[in-house]
């Protein structure tokens, strides 16, 4: 109970902030623009290429199903990754640098604890967050095109494929990744929850989380690391899309999530060991 | 109530505290005095358990901190100059968070702390909108929401203007009395601190050079205002015998000499003793004595008897 208290002034410490909402009215402006990308002849004419190619028709696949699936990827990849980033950066080091911190420890209670409970309320923005740009995208994608059609998932990087003809299969599917995605990107919050811990500025922390991520891609993409994909992050964070694959592999998505959880608890343990170490004082 | 002991702690090979001892009784107001970078902050941050010291304890109601550091912990309410709180949320949301850290959250005693403090009026309003004085109640409101037998006031009255001083010091004067409150205060006002404390510890350079009443502190550098003549003899004769010279007419025995043997010797000598009267000083004075010596690895002669 005392932990759920905790939590609840953690959060509203979080959700308190206004740089906390930018990312919100960021994402919506995002998937308003990719919803409009969609919307174009061109885009429409590349997707009907995809779609006829494969023996299936357009009309039946260009759908709210299908823009959601691809807004939810695209803006986690482009601007989920910024902003996961800025909060968990933010999350230690700032109240650090601020000198919040110092009322905190002058309180009867463990780092461990205080550390516990900022870890918590940023895995629970991180999966709310990814939820929330779900539901919106969703929502605005059935404003522009209507409940009808079905799901067509596409991607080359992760070798998938498929197609959900029902809306309620591909809804279900649907949120099933959008949670799957919520728990990748939890990652890259504790990588930049990590940084947060040791003795830098909020900008600096969210910095190397970026730079650490944006490093594993780039290597990810050439030829000679290929064989060795699973060792690398953003492969294991971009699993949560085998689970829109016809038939889902469930090893295969265990085997992905267990190394993700592993790393993040190595994670959250050197961040606690640096904070531990670490002497605060004016 | 509160007691550090050996403590020594370096930052970066740089000493920052040797062997610093102390102890605080309790409902004893005690000042924690010294210049910039004397090891004051780091003395509290220490004893609050932000700090691990490369050596020596701090003991709590005889908990030590850095073994049972949330035990500890309970059992204290801390001030820190510039009290930093969430600026985007209210006074009283920053209570209610803060005090999750100590227990479960009180309406009611939260409510008579506020207005005891005087922020009934502002404390639903943003602590960004506060002004120093009232964010040094607010810090003073969330100290004592744990209702804590050991209060630790870092600079707390710094920037505030001369009503909120008093009103400050009255405050920790009532505490004491209502509650027989411990508090440690450590602050570069020494006016503030002669009128509130009952025993002060002067740290120089992290060294510990002076623990006890103000009366003590006196009594180990006495002074005394002199009539001399001739003052060229006079003077020579006292440095002689280990006196300070301070100034024309103005001396410091050494702790264990007697001033009716010294007026003796002096007469004695062939000089005429007009006036021979003990000066008491302030605190600031003595401060300023004390600090404008060279530190030594040893205690200063005067000021420790043998």
């Amino acid at each position: 109970m005392t932990f759920l208290r905790q939590l609840k002034g953690e959060l509203r410490k979080l959700f308190g902030r206004r740089r906390t909402y930018i990312g919100y009215g960021v994402f919506l402006v995002m998937e308003l623009l990719i919803l409009f990308v969609f919307k174009l002849e061109r885009s429409q004419r590349a997707m009907r290429e995809l779609v006829e190619r494969n023996g299936l028709g357009f009309d039946d696949y260009y759908s709210s199903l299908t823009i959601t699936y691809w807004i939810m990827g695209f803006s986690m990849f482009l601007l989920g990754s910024i902003y996961f980033a800025l909060v968990a950066g933010d999350i230690v080091a700032k109240e650090a640098e601020d000198g919040n911190l110092r009322l905190v420890l002058a309180r009867p209670v463990s780092r461990l604890r205080i550390l516990l409970l900022k870890y918590a309320a940023i895995a629970i923005y991180t999966v709310t967050f990814v939820i929330f740009v779900g539901i919106t995208g969703y929502a605005m994608s059935v404003a522009a095109l209507g409940w009808d059609g079905g799901l067509f998932v596409w991607n080359y990087e992760m070798k998938v494929f498929a197609v959900f003809p029902t809306r309620g299969e591909g809804i279900a599917r649907l949120t099933m990744a959008a949670l799957a995605i919520g728990a990748s990107m939890v990652t890259l919050s504790s990588i930049a929850f990590m940084f947060s811990c040791f003795r830098m500025k909020p900008a600096a922390a969210t910095i190397m989380a970026l730079s650490v991520l944006f490093v594993d891609f780039v290597l990810l993409r050439f030829p000679f690391f290929r064989p060795y994909e699973e060792y690398f992050v953003t492969w294991r964070m971009s699993c949560w899309v085998y689970l829109l694959e016809n038939t889902i592999s469930w090893p295969k998505i265990a085997m992905s999530y267990a190394f993700l959880l592993g790393l993040n608890a190595t994670l959250f343990l050197v961040g606690y060991t640096a904070f531990r170490l670490r002497d605060f004082k004016t | 109530m509160l007691a550090v002991t050996g403590l020594c702690k370096s930052f970066s090979g740089k000493p920052a505290l040797e062997n610093v001892s102390f102890e605080v009784e309790r409902g004893e107001i005690h000042g924690l005095l010294g210049h910039n970078g004397a090891g004051k902050s780091t003395t509290l941050g220490i004893i609050l358990g932000m700090v691990e010291p490369d050596r020596g304890e701090a003991r709590i109601g005889g908990i030590s901190v850095q073994r049972d550091h949330a035990e500890a912990l309970r059992q204290v309410g801390a001030i820190f100059e510039s009290p930093a709180f969430y600026d985007y949320l209210s006074g009283w949301e920053n209570l209610r968070i803060l005090s999750t850290y100590s227990g479960k959250f009180n309406e009611r005693a939260t409510r008579e702390i506020v207005a005891r403090v005087g922020l009934m009026k502002h404390i639903k309003q943003k602590v960004g909108t506060y002004s120093h004085g009232m964010r040094q109640r607010l810090a003073l409101a969330q100290a004592l929401l744990p209702e804590p037998k050991v209060l630790l006031l870092d600079e707390p009255t710094d920037g505030l203007d001369p009503e909120g001083i008093k009103w400050f010091r009255d405050f920790i004067l009532t505490l004491r009395e209502e509650r027989g409150m411990t508090v440690l205060f450590n602050s570069h006002l020494l006016a503030e601190v002669e009128q509130m404390c009952d025993r002060v510890t002067i740290l120089r350079e992290g060294k510990l050079v002076h623990e006890g009443t103000l009366e003590t502190l006196q009594d180990e550098a006495p002074v005394y205002e002199v009539t001399l003549d001739p003052w060229d003899e006079a003077r020579d004769f006292l440095e002689l015998n280990g006196t300070q010279i301070l100034g024309p007419g103005r001396i410091a025995l050494p702790p264990d000499a007697d001033p009716a043997i010294i007026i003796a010797a002096l007469v004695g000598s062939g000089i005429r003793v007009s006036a021979f009267a003990p000066v008491r000083r302030s605190l600031e004075d003595l401060y300023l004595e004390i600090t404008a010596r060279p530190v030594k690895d040893e205690p200063l002669p005067f000021l420790h008897a043998p």
